[in-house]
């Protein structure tokens, strides 16, 4: 009885002291207050601004002088013809959101490119291989791909489920023809390892979708011969264009 | 009370305690689906799911006509393109469940000759498979259906760049330009 009595003292202690609105502890000097951060609503159409931010971001990435510098006579026109279509894609997107009565976006993503985009140009230009411009591009395409199938699990309506997914396709398709630049024909299409174990890159390396991170080893070996590897994430709630 | 009802509550407590806590941090993160009141199955869409899984069935059996004859690379390639679309037509009977109307397993062609010659034939039903699939998505309002389409959709795309790679396309042609 005692027992029972005394837990039941302080446990209704401890609750009446998290209900507090007064700190419990006492503090010296000021600090600082706390705001609340506003409530974001994720609408289709504010995935599909960060789609365009997106688009613009993979376009500004394609066609910035480190990576033409580095593309071969064979891969540039491709490598521009991806960087264009990009752009392409931003008519789409901004009918689709002038259909819904939203505002159209036209800017990079900057949180992203921020976290990895610009990272990613620097170390194409620091490292000057020739092999980055493809490798970067496979990249870019990847996640762009990636970015639209996981908005499909976010959108309400279904046929901007579909718009989207036409869309990623397309970067899907760009994203193949890129893996077999680098590696080509059929026995560049299943995953596989070099003579060392080195795994090579493979056109089809899932029979699904994947929304995992996009890594991608870019610029100059460093002293024991590795090279950084950029990891590339689709956006999240903190990178969406609200 | 004996410790272990005591423990019991104490558990229930804290554990309440923490839901309580944690709900705020997920109550501004809804999205369009989940504030839309988007339904993650709906039994209108089995019709459709249906056909997309008879589609798959029949994929699979074009590739398995396709493989026979095959040696090396080319018979690795189209044997992993087989496997995706077993993969895709297990996915969709698993989601369909007891709703699966029995697919067909007629194949849609008989791709034969050089791997060129195939390839192209299976790029082209590989474009028309996506093509269903994403218009299948536009007309169903389940979620988790969408989502499972839309993976696959990621990758028959791949598979039919690739093949019109294979069949002589150049990049530019390839990316359907």
């Amino acid at each position: 009885m005692l027992r029972s009595s005394g837990a039941l003292a302080a446990t209704t202690a401890v609750l009446a002291a998290c209900s507090s609105t007064k700190p419990s502890v006492a503090r010296i000097g000021e600090s600082p207050t706390t705001v609340k951060l506003e409530d974001l609503a994720v609408t289709d159409v504010v995935l599909l601004r960060t789609a365009m931010s997106m688009e613009t971001m993979a376009a500004a990435m394609l066609s910035d002088s480190a990576v033409t510098a580095l593309a071969s006579k064979d891969t540039a026109p491709v490598i521009a013809a991806f960087a264009a279509d990009h752009t392409t894609h931003l008519e789409d997107l901004r009918v689709l959101i002038s259909a819904r009565n939203g505002e159209a976006y036209s800017e990079t993503n900057a949180k992203l490119m921020q976290a990895y985009g610009q990272n990613a140009l620097d170390l194409v230009a620091s490292g000057k291989l020739p092999e980055d411009a493809l490798a970067l591009t496979l990249a870019v395409e990847t996640l762009i791909a990636s970015t639209y199938q996981y908005f499909v699990s976010l959108t309400a309506e279904p046929a901007v489920r579909a718009d989207l997914v036409r869309l990623g396709g397309r970067s899907s398709r760009r994203a193949a023809v890129a893996a077999q630049l680098i590696n080509g024909g059929t026995g560049g299409f299943a995953p596989a390892n070099d003579k060392d174990g080195v795994a090579l890159v493979a056109t089809l390396p899932s029979a699904f979708g994947s929304l995992s991170t996009v890594q991608v080893k870019l610029g100059p070996p460093n002293e024991v011969g590795t090279r950084t590897t950029v990891l590339m994430d689709t956006p999240s709630l903190n990178s969406l264009i609200y | 009370m004996s410790m272990t009802t005591r423990r019991r509550l104490i558990a229930s407590l804290l554990t309440g305690g923490a839901v309580i806590a944690a709900a705020p941090l997920f109550a501004g993160q809804a999205s369009a689906a989940e504030a839309g009141g988007t339904p993650q199955r709906d039994p209108a869409d089995n019709e459709a799911l249906n056909s997309s899984l008879d589609r798959e069935s029949r994929m699979v059996a074009t590739y398995r006509k396709a493989i026979v004859g095959l040696t090396g690379n080319d018979l690795t390639a189209m044997t992993l393109i087989l496997d995706h679309h077993v993969a895709y037509a297990q996915a969709l009977t698993g989601y369909l469940a007891v709703d699966v109307v029995n697919p067909s397993s007629a194949p849609l062609a008989s791709p034969t000759g050089s791997i060129a010659g195939m390839a192209r034939q299976l790029a082209t039903l590989e474009d028309q498979t996506a093509t269903i699939h994403t218009d299948t998505i536009g007309a169903i309002k389940g979620l988790d259906a969408a989502t499972l389409l839309a993976s696959i959709v990621t990758v028959e795309t791949r598979h039919a760049a690739a093949l019109e790679l294979i069949a002589g396309a150049s990049p530019i042609a390839a990316i359907g330009n």
